[in-house]
C-alpha cells in the first residue's frame, strides 16, 4: 500500500506537524523555523520510529486482533497422537498445549510436542519440489513420479512406500487405493524406535498384530523390563497420566513399580525398586518369572525349569511373589527388541490374568505398527534391484538404516521422498516432494481403534507443501484440495459408524471443534492367549565384550526433531547434558578404561562400525553395557554452529565434524547374520582428547560446597521423600519443619486479595521436562548454545533438579522442578539497588526489566538459584522463527535479570477476561504454562487466600513442605514429598 | 569550510528554534509523545464521525471490549456505510444539479479520500458492486505508541466504564487524530493510585479478590 501514502491525490489537511517530511520551499522553512524545529528537537528525544497499523481488509468476529484463541488439533511430533490446543494470535499459532478434553492425552503434551511449533516456523523447511537436485514445480514432479510408477508397472518392478507408523486412516486409504493399481506394490512401515518385537510377539501369542492398550491406572504391581514407558516408549504422555493416577496415595491404593534395565532411564528412576539387568538377560529373566508363576499356580510348565543364574532366579522369584499379590492388577511390560522375551512377557501376563484388566488386545494401540521383517525384505528386494519406485514418506532411511542398507537406497530405480526437506534422504532423492507441517495442514489420526483425532490448519500454509494423502490422491489422478479429501473420507467412511443420528455437517463441525471423536459401543472380546506359542526357548546370546544399548532421549527421540534448538538445549532428565550425545559407561567400566566424563572414547562394533564420542560416567548402569543416544549427528544440525552469542571466546556448539553429536546407526551392521533382538557387541577404548559435556545439574546446585559447610557437612533436605508406610502413621516429616516462623514485617503481606502460589507433587513428577519447554515457549526464553551452558549461563526459567537416591532398592531419583519461589521475604528484593525487583500486592516477586541495571546482586542472594542474567542479546535473527515468540512477554535485552514470573501475563489476561465478562476470578482461571501441559498434573497453581482452591487443598496435605524453609524466606511454592511404595527402611534424598 | 550562508542558516534556525522552545507553552516531557498527529494515508476525520455524526467509538473500535487492542477498523466496517455514502451531501446535490442542467444521467460522485477506500476494497461505486481486485488493507499510521515493554489492555478500562476521552482526549473535535495525553507511566499511575486507594477501602478478602480490584503492581503492565 505504499502508493497510498503520500500519493498525489492526498488531501493536505492544512496542518504541518512534528515529524513530517517537508519540501524545501521557503515557506515551509519559515514554518519549520517557527515551531517545527522546537518540537522536532524534542520529538527527536522521545519519538520512536513511525509504526503502522494494518487492519484486516474484512472484519471477522472470530479473529479479533490481539485476542487469543485456541484451535483443537493433533500432535504430529510422534505417532502417539496426543490432542493439542494450538494457542493462536492474529492468525498464527504462538504456542502448543495439551487438549484437556482429549480422550487419549487428557491435557498432557510432552516436550517434543510443545516444541514442534518451531518445526512449523523453521525457515529451512522445503517449499519447492525438487527433481534430481533442481527445483521444479508440483506438476512436473508429480508427472515425473507418475512416469516412474508407470515404468515400474511396465517392467514388472516393485513399488514400495516406506513410512513411519501411519495413524491416519484417510492417508492409509489413499495409499491403499493408489497401490492397489499396481501388481507389486506394498506399503512398508518402519519405526525408528521400533516396537516390532512386541507386535510380532502379540501376533504369535494372540493372533493379533497390534500393541496391547495399557491401563496403568488399574495396575497395582508393575514390573517393567526395558520399557521406558514414562519417557519415550509408545505413548508416554498417556502412560504417565495413567501411571500417576494409579500412584496417588490419597485417592486409592498406590501401585508398586519395579523396573529392570541396563541403562538408566527416566522410568527406571521413577520406580520404587530398580534392578540392573543386561538386555541379553531379559529373555532369561522373563522365562524364569514365567516359570516361577507357573510353579506357584501349578499350571502346566511351558517356560522351562526354574533354574539358571542365581541372581536372576532370586529376582524372578521375588517379582513373581509380588505380582501374585496384586492378582489381576499385575502388569508385566517388556520394551526391548527381543521377540521371544516379548512373547514371555505376554505369557507372564496371561499367567497373572492381567489380559483384559491392565492390558488389552481388545482395545489395542496402533501407535506403533512398524514391521522390521518387512524392512528386511525391502533390503533384499533393493539388493536384488527389484524396486522400481521407493517412496519414503516420514521415514528417513538414509539416516536411520545401518550403513550397508543405506547404500542400497541407490539401487531403487527412482527414489522419491516426501518430507520437510531437512533429512538425509531428501538429499539423495530423484524426486523430492515437500511435506506440509501438521500445524498448516489437514489430517486425521486413529492412534487407537475407535479413537479418532483431527488435525486442522492453524495458519495458512507457510510453504507450498502438501500432505501424503494429497500426494497419493494426486498420483492416482485426483485434483481436489486436501481439505475436501479429508472431509470426503470422514463423510463416506466414518460418519455412519461414529454418529449415524447426527447430520454430517453437525458431526464434522463438532469433531473439528473438539479435535477428536470416539466410537461408542462394546469392545470386542479379548483375544485368547495361545499357549502353544510358548515353546522351549534357548537363552539369548550374550555379546562378546560389551553390549551396545541404543536408546532414545526424552527430547530428541529418533532425531526427527534434531533441528529444534529447544529440544537440543533441553537437559536430559537423567544426565542433564545439553547439545551432545555420549557413551554412557558405568563407573567401574570407566575406571577400568581410565576415562572420565568428557574424555573421548572410540566405540567399535562387531560389524566394524566405529564412532568417536565423549564418555559420560553414569551410575546405576550395567557394567557391561555402553549406552548411546539415538537421534544425533543429523545432517543439517550444522546450522547450530552459530547458535548462541558469537564472541571471541565462544566455543562452537557443534562437534569437530560440524554436527551436533554423532549418529549411533553407524555402529549397526547389516548382513552379518545378526538376528533381531540380539545385542550388538562393542569394544570401547580411550580416544584422543576431550569434549566437555555441558551438564546443567551441577550449575545451580543447592548443595553447600564442602569447604563452606559445617564440619559434619550440611544436609539440606531439599527434595524429600517418604515411604508409603511412613506416610501412613507419621504424616510425613514435613509437618516438623525447621524452626518457627519469624516475622519482621508482620503487616507487610496481609492475607487479603489474591496470593498466588504453586504446589508441585514430587510423587507425580516424572522429570519428563514438558514444563521446561512449555515455559520456554510461553516466556520467550532464548537458546544460548553449548558454550554458554558450559559457563552455567543457560536461561531456562524452570529447571528440573535431579536428586539421586541409591540404596538397597537400587538407583532412584526425585525430580524437582525448580523455579522462582516468589518468596514473601524475598532476599532478592532487599538487595536490589534500583527497585527492579519488588513485591506485588498479590504476592508476586516482580522483575521489572526496564528498571534493571544488571548488578546481579539478586542472583547472588537467591537461595534457589533461579535468576537468569542476559549476558548477551541472544540472536533473534530468524524472522520466521520469531513468529513463535509470545507477543505477551517482553523479549529481554542484554544486561537485565529475568526469572519465572508465575506467568504473570496469564494472570493479567485471566483478570481482564473475567472483568470484561463481569465476574470474579474463579479457581482454575489462571493456568501457568508449566501446569498446562503437565501429563501427570504434578503442578497446581492457584490463590493461597482462596480457602476452596485446589492449591489450598494441596498445601494442606501432610506431605507439603517448602524447599529450604529454614531460611524463612517464605516461598509461595510448596512441594509434596515423593511417596515411594517401599516396605522396609526409610527412603531418603539429600 | 562551510559557506557563510550555511552558518547564517544555522544561527538563524537555532535562534528561532530556541525562541520557539521558550515561547511554546506546551513543552513536552522527555519520553512523551503528546501532540503527535501523523499524517494518515486517508484523511479520515474523527470530528465528522465521532463529533458531528455521534457514532459510538466502539462501533469502529470494537476490539476495546473484546481484546487488549482497540484496533483500527477493517475497511469492511467502513463499507457498512460508505457503500452508499460516497461523497459529501453538497457534492451529491451539486452533481444532481449539474446532471439536470446538462441533461445527462447522474453519476455517482466519489470523494477523493473515499476513492482510496474503494481501491482498497475493490468496490465500484458506480455499480455498487465489489467489481475490482482489492488493493489490500489500508496501512494507517499508529498514533498512540507505547514502549515495547508496556502492555496496555483496553478491556478492564472499558469494563470499568472509563470514558474513551479520559485517555484519548476530545477525539470528537479532532480532524486529524492526535495523541492528547502524555501516556507516560506517571500519568497512568496518577489514576491508578487514586483508584487503588478507593478499591482498597473495603478490606474483606472476597472484596479484594474481586476482579475489579485496581492495583499499582508493576506486572499489571510490565510483563
Amino acid at each position: 500500500m505504499e502508493h497510498l501514502r503520500g500519493a498525489p491525490d492526498t488531501v493536505d489537511d492544512g496542518l504541518l506537524l512534528p515529524g513530517e517530511e517537508l519540501s524545501a520551499s521557503r515557506r515551509s522553512f519559515l514554518r519549520l523555523a517557527g515551531f517545527g524545529v522546537a518540537s522536532g528537537v524534542l520529538a527527536g528525544c522521545s519519538r520512536g520510529p513511525e509504526r503502522s497499523v494494518v487492519p484486516l481488509l474484512h472484519a471477522s468476529d472470530a479473529l479479533v486482533p490481539g485476542r487469543g484463541y485456541a484451535i483443537a488439533t493433533t500432535c504430529a511430533g510422534c505417532s502417539a497422537g496426543c490432542g493439542v490446543l494450538a494457542r493462536c494470535r492474529d492468525g498464527r499459532p504462538i504456542g502448543l498445549a495439551g487438549n484437556p478434553e482429549h480422550a487419549l492425552s487428557r491435557g498432557g503434551l510432552c516436550a517434543v510436542g510443545q516444541a514442534d511449533i518451531l518445526g512449523l516456523y523453521d525457515s529451512r523447511r522445503a517449499g519447492v519440489p525438487r527433481m534430481r537436485g533442481a527445483d521444479s514445480g508440483w506438476e512436473a514432479a508429480l508427472a515425473e513420479l507418475r512416469g516412474a510408477l508407470e515404468a515400474a508397472r511396465r517392467e514388472g518392478k516393485a513399488v514400495r512406500v516406506l513410512t513411519g507408523t501411519l495413524t491416519s486412516p484417510s492417508t492409509r486409504r489413499a495409499l491403499e487405493e493408489l497401490l492397489a493399481g499396481f501388481p507389486d506394490a506394498r506399503h512398508v512401515e518402519q519405526d525408528a524406535l521400533s516396537s516390532a518385537a512386541w507386535l510380532d510377539a502379540c501376533e504369535a501369542t494372540h493372533g493379533v498384530r497390534a500393541l496391547p492398550g495399557l491401563r496403568l491406572e488399574r495396575a497395582r504391581r508393575i514390573v517393567a523390563v526395558e520399557a521406558d514407558f514414562l519417557g519415550t516408549w509408545i505413548s508416554p504422555v498417556e502412560h504417565a497420566a495413567a501411571y500417576a493416577a494409579g500412584r496417588d496415595p490419597a485417592t486409592g491404593p498406590m501401585s508398586r513399580h519395579v523396573h529392570c534395565e541396563a541403562r538408566v532411564s527416566l522410568t527406571g528412576l521413577a520406580a520404587d525398586a530398580r534392578h540392573v539387568v543386561a538386555p541379553w538377560q531379559a529373555r532369561e529373566l522373563l522365562r524364569l518369572l514365567c516359570a516361577a508363576l507357573e510353579a506357584e499356580s501349578g499350571t502346566e510348565p511351558r517356560a522351562g525349569r526354574l533354574e539358571g543364574a542365581v541372581e536372576l532366579v532370586k529376582l524372578a522369584r521375588a517379582l513373581a511373589a509380588e505380582l501374585r499379590e496384586a492378582g489381576r492388577g499385575a502388569l508385566v511390560l517388556y520394551g526391548g527388541e527381543d521377540e521371544p522375551a516379548a512373547r514371555l512377557c505376554n505369557y507372564a501376563n496371561a499367567l497373572l490374568g492381567a489380559w483384559g484388566e491392565t492390558l488389552s488386545l481388545a482395545r489395542p494401540s496402533r501407535q506403533r505398527r512398524g514391521d522390521d521383517r518387512a524392512v528386511e525384505r525391502l533390503w533384499s528386494e533393493l539388493d536384488a534391484g527389484r524396486v522400481g519406485v521407493l517412496l519414503c514418506a516420514g521415514a528417513n532411511p538414509a539416516y536411520a538404516w545401518p550403513r550397508e542398507a543405506r547404500a542400497l537406497l541407490e539401487r531403487a530405480d527412482v527414489l522419491a521422498v516426501h518430507s520437510a526437506g531437512l533429512d538425509e534422504t531428501w538429499a539423495l532423492a530423484d524426486v523430492a516432494l515437500p511435506a506440509a507441517h501438521a500445524l498448516e495442514s489437514w489430517d486425521d489420526a486413529e492412534p487407537q481403534p475407535g479413537r479418532y483425532s483431527l488435525t486442522q490448519p492453524t495458519v495458512p500454509p507457510l510453504r507450498d507443501a502438501r500432505t501424503l494423502r494429497w500426494v497419493a490422491r494426486a498420483l492416482a489422478g485426483a485434483t481436489a484440495p486436501d481439505a475436501h479429501l479429508l472431509r470426503e473420507h470422514w463423510r463416506d467412511e466414518l460418519h455412519a459408524t461414529l454418529a449415524p443420528d447426527e447430520p454430517f455437517e453437525a458431526f464434522w463441525r463438532r469433531s473439528l471443534h473438539d479435535g477428536w471423536v470416539e466410537a461408542s459401543g462394546e469392545a470386542a472380546p479379548e483375544p485368547a492367549f495361545d499357549p502353544a506359542s510358548i515353546a522351549a526357548l534357548e537363552p539369548a546370546r550374550a555379546p562378546s565384550g560389551l553390549g551396545l544399548v541404543l536408546y532414545p532421549k526424552v527430547g530428541l527421540r529418533d532425531g526427527a526433531h534434531a533441528h529444534n534448538p529447544w529440544l537440543q538445549e533441553l537437559p536430559d532428565p537423567v544426565t542433564k547434558v545439553v547439545w551432545d550425545n555420549y557413551a554412557c559407561l558405568a563407573p567401574g567400566l570407566a575406571r577400568e578404561l581410565g576415562v572420565e566424563t568428557g574424555d573421548r572414547v572410540r566405540v567399535t562394533a562387531e560389524g566394524g562400525g566405529t564412532l568417536e564420542l565423549p564418555a559420560l560416567v553414569q551410575r546405576g548402569q550395567h557394567e557391561q553395557v555402553v549406552a548411546i543416544a539415538l537421534g544425533y549427528g543429523r545432517a543439517g544440525t550444522e546450522r547450530f554452529a552459530d547458535v548462541g552469542p558469537q564472541w571471541w571466546e565462544a566455543r562452537e556448539t557443534v562437534d569437530v565434524h560440524g554436527r551436533v553429536g554423532v549418529n549411533a546407526a553407524e555402529l549397526l551392521a547389516f548382513g552379518e547374520g545378526r538376528r533381531r533382538g540380539e545385542v550388538l557387541g562393542v569394544r570401547v577404548e580411550r580416544g584422543a582428547g576431550r569434549r566437555d559435556l555441558a551438564q546443567t545439574q551441577e550449575h545451580h546446585s543447592l548443595v553447600v560446597p564442602e569447604h563452606l559447610a559445617p564440619p559434619r557437612g550440611e544436609v539440606r533436605d531439599v527434595a524429600r521423600s517418604v515411604t508409603l508406610a511412613g506416610l501412613g502413621h507419621a504424616g510425613g516429616h514435613a509437618a516438623g519443619g525447621h524452626g518457627a516462623r519469624t516475622e519482621l514485617w508482620a503487616d507487610d503481606h496481609a492475607p487479603v486479595g489474591h496470593h498466588w502460589g504453586l504446589a508441585i507433587d514430587l510423587s507425580r513428577c516424572t522429570g519428563c521436562s514438558a514444563c521446561v519447554i512449555g515455559c520456554q515457549s510461553e516466556n520467550n526464553v532464548p537458546v544460548v548454545g553449548r558454550d554458554e551452558a558450559l559457563r552455567h549461563r543457560e536461561m531456562h526459567w524452570l529447571r528440573i533438579d535431579r536428586y539421586y537416591d541409591e540404596g538397597e532398592h537400587g538407583l532412584s531419583a526425585a525430580h524437582q522442578p525448580m523455579m522462582c519461589q516468589q518468596c514473601d521475604h524475598a532476599p532478592c528484593e532487599s538487595v536490589c539497588p534500583v527497585l527492579a525487583t519488588v513485591h506485588s500486592s498479590e504476592g508476586l516477586n516482580q522483575q521489572v526489566y526496564n528498571r534493571c541495571v544488571g548488578t546481579r546482586y539478586c542472583a547472588n542472594t537467591c537461595p534457589y538459584k533461579v535468576r537468569r542474567f542476559n549476558w548477551f542479546d541472544y540472536p533473534r535473527e530468524d524472522r520466521l522463527q520469531n513468529q513463535a515468540l509470545n507477543p505477551d512477554v517482553t523479549v529481554r535485552s542484554r544486561g537485565v535479570m529475568e526469572k519465572c514470573s508465575f506467568c504473570a501475563q496469564r494472570i493479567v489476561e485471566a483478570k481482564a477476561r473475567a472483568r470484561s465478562e463481569g465476574r470474579t476470578l474463579a479457581d482454575g482461571d489462571v493456568v501457568p504454562a508449566c501446569q498446562q501441559s503437565c501429563p501427570t498434573q504434578a503442578i497446581v497453581f492457584g490463590d493461597m487466600n482462596d480457602p476452596h482452591s485446589r492449591l489450598r487443598g494441596r498445601m494442606q496435605d501432610p506431605r507439603a513442605y517448602a524447599a529450604l524453609e529454614e531460611l524463612n524466606v517464605q516461598p509461595s511454592v510448596r512441594y509434596l514429598m515423593r511417596v515411594l511404595n517401599r516396605t522396609e527402611g526409610e527412603a531418603s534424598h539429600g | 569550510m562551510p559557506s557563510a550562508n550555511a552558518i547564517l542558516f544555522g544561527v538563524l534556525s537555532a535562534a528561532l528554534g530556541g525562541g520557539a522552545i521558550v515561547l511554546n507553552a506546551d513543552v513536552r516531557m522527555l519520553g512523551s509523545n503528546r501532540g503527535y498527529a501523523p499524517r494518515q494515508p486517508v484523511a479520515f476525520s474523527h470530528r465528522i464521525h465521532a463529533g458531528d455524526l455521534r457514532m459510538d467509538c466502539q462501533y469502529c473500535h470494537s476490539g476495546a471490549r473484546r481484546s487488549r487492542l482497540a484496533g483500527v477498523p477493517s475497511a469492511s466496517v467502513c463499507m457498512n456505510c460508505h457503500a452508499r455514502v460516497t461523497a459529501r451531501l453538497d457534492s451529491v446535490l451539486e452533481e444532481r444539479e449539474r446532471a439536470a442542467a446538462e441533461g445527462r444521467e447522474e453519476r455517482t460522485p466519489v470523494a477523493p479520500e473515499l476513492a482510496k477506500l474503494y481501491a482498497a476494497t475493490g468496490f465500484d461505486p458506480e455499480s455498487g458492486a465489489y467489481a475490482h481486485e482489492p488493493a489490500g488493507p489500508i496501512e494507517w499510521v499508529r498514533v498512540h505508541n507505547l514502549a515495547d515493554f508496556v502492555w496496555f489492555d483496553h478491556r478492564p478500562h472499558v469494563a470499568r466504564g472509563l470514558a474513551c476521552e479520559a485517555c484519548h482526549g476530545p477525539v470528537q473535535s479532532m480532524d486529524r487524530m492526535r495523541q492528547e495525553a502524555p501516556l507516560t507511566m506517571g500519568w497512568c499511575l496518577d489514576c491508578h493510585r487514586t483508584q487503588a486507594a478507593d478499591s482498597r477501602a473495603p478490606t474483606s478478602a472476597a472484596g479484594l479478590r474481586a476482579a475489579h480490584h485496581v492495583t499499582t503492581d508493576c506486572v499489571n503492565c510490565h510483563l
